[in-house]
């Protein structure tokens, strides 16, 4: 079945069309990547799929429940933005911890506000919490972290922080997990871990969007590639037609710089 | 003859802390409202106005909540704290033909609204300075703006702006004194009654060391918080 199904998403801003008409669409457990030069609209087009944006026009579809329709005469509520939200998660490049919190609490925070909100909450209390924090602390098991549970961000290193940052999105459970260039902001030792998290993602037939820049990575993991350029969604298809036949002239010079950018 | 002048200070220096509480307790609370206006993004013609022009942009971006409430923060800061008590007081008192309020709330609701425009740019000011993309993490993580603010934002907010806080507030213990413009006895009414009176000098030095212990006292409270949010590392 198709748990994702975007048709013709379009945002502009000021009149400035940052995202042109794009569609395409997820089978669950499968990986799409987006690549495209600096300004092509890829994290426009991820914040439009978490409501960070609202865009002009499109529709969004999960598992065949039309979510967002820029057609819609009604519009949306907060509540009801704030409800399909959570069937995306998004990992931010600069991963937006909490510096109040420790690792486990960024984590468990989203899904206690959450709780809270839910009728029964108060009889079972103390359950529900302690469900809550052991899915978290399964969670950050699993992305490698059971022994900084108890740190706060600024005493993790950057690609700790980013997996806080995975294992925060986790743990709502999300249908479709989005990363925007999740390693861009490490450096180059630490990336390994991030990917490495992500590929254990992938193997554990996560549904996921990942905006990057690392082709080997991109062709590697993905089902699906989407190439952006000045906001459309110019080519999509395997990663071996888009990353290795491709004849389009302009993702043969995109792959050519970045080549030349990582033999540097 | 020093308890008897202990006494009488310490009569005024109650005066005085009953203005200084209550200004924090009403003036932080506004000023977060105030705050809170002075942002407010309500834009009626944004959409509306469809015209090309200079005069149609301007318009269109025209936000009458924030633009209100920053011209009252002008108004506020713009004229003397001595003014506006007297203006409180005896305007409120001539325009209903009967005192209004009793002199120590006067001064309270006075100091309250006027230090609260000073604290609402301090809070302005701390709220922007949160970088967008922790509001943005929230929100995609399913929270309310509201839990966005108490639960993300606030601590951060309350550790950015200890410092400006602080300084505010130590002023306020000192400008607690102006309220004897309105006859409220304070503890520099008292301290000055001796010099006046009995032409004593040392009592209005005994006065100073109120405020030298109270303020005294203070830093070391903003001290304290300041360590207390010191495992809050701003990234
Ligand atoms: N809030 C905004 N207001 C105005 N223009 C914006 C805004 N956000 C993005 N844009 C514009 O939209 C275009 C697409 O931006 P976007 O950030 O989606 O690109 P990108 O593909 O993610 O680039 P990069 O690889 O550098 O991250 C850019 O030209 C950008 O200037
Ligand atoms: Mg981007």
């Amino acid at each position: 079945m198709k748990i994702l199904e975007v048709v013709g998403l379009g945002k502009k801003f000021d009149g400035f069309e940052a995202v042109k008409d794009v569609s395409f669409s997820l089978e669950s457990g499968e990986v799409l990547a987006v690549i495209g030069a600096s300004g092509s609209g890829k994290t426009t087009l991820l914040r439009c799929l978490n409501f960070l944006e609202t865009p002009e026009s499109g529709k969004i579809i999960v598992k065949g429940k039309t979510i967002f329709d820029a057609e819609s005469q009604t519009g949306y509520s907060d509540s009801q933005i704030r409800k399909n939200r959570l069937h995306f998660g998004l990992v931010f490049q600069s991963f937006n911890l909490f510096p109040q919190y420790t690792a486990l609490k960024n984590v468990t925070l989203a899904c206690e506000l959450l709780a809270r909100s839910e009728p029964g909450f108060k009889m079972d209390k103390v359950e529900i919490l302690a469900g809550i924090e052991g899915n978290a602390r399964e969670i950050l098991d699993s992305v490698g972290l059971s022994d900084r549970l108890n740190h706060y961000p600024h005493q993790l290193s950057g690609g700790q922080q980013q997996r806080v940052a995975i294992a925060r999105a986790l743990a709502l459970h999300p249908d479709i997990l989005c990363f925007d260039e999740p390693t861009s902001a490490l450096d180059p030792e630490l990336t390994g871990e991030v990917l490495k998290v992500i590929r254990s993602l992938a193997a554990k037939q996560t549904t996921m969007i990942i905006v990057t820049h690392e082709m080997s990575f991109a062709s590697g993991i993905s089902d699906k590639v989407i190439f952006m350029d000045e906001g459309a969604a110019l080519a999509q298809g395997s990663p071996k037609e888009i990353l290795c036949d491709s004849s389009n002239a302009r993702i043969q010079a995109f792959l050519r710089k970045i080549d030349v950018a990582d033999g540097e | 003859m020093l308890l008897d002048v202990t006494k009488n200070l310490l009569e005024g220096f109650a005066v005085s802390c009953q203005i200084f509480g209550g200004t924090l307790v009403f003036g932080i609370p506004l000023g977060l409202l105030v705050a809170f206006g002075s942002m407010n993004r309500w834009a009626p013609f944004k959409r509306t106005v469809k015209a090309e022009g200079r005069f149609a942009s301007v318009l269109r971006s025209f936000k009458p909540i924030a633009f209100i409430v920053r011209v009252f923060i002008w108004i506020i800061r713009g004229t003397p704290l001595l003014l506006q008590l007297i203006v409180i007081f005896f305007g409120a008192a001539i325009l209903i033909g009967h005192a209004v309020f009793d002199r120590v709330t006067a001064a309270i609701v006075t100091f309250s609204i006027n230090y609260a425009c000073y604290f609402a740019v301090i809070f302005r000011g701390g709220i922007e300075a949160v970088p967008k993309g922790q509001f943005e993490a929230g929100l995609v993580l399913g929270m309310t703006r509201a839990q966005i603010f108490t639960k993300v934002t606030l601590l951060q907010l309350i550790k950015r702006i200890m410092p400006a806080m602080s300084n505010e507030i130590i002023t306020l213990v000192k400008d607690t004194a102006l309220a004897r413009i309105i006859g409220v006895t304070e503890i520099i009414y008292y301290g000055y009654r001796y010099v006046t009176a009995q032409a004593l000098i040392w009592p209005l030095f005994y006065t100073g060391v109120f405020f030298l212990a109270f303020v005294g006292a203070l830093t070391l409270l903003f001290a304290y918080i300041e360590r207390k949010l010191d495992y809050i590392k701003i990234l």
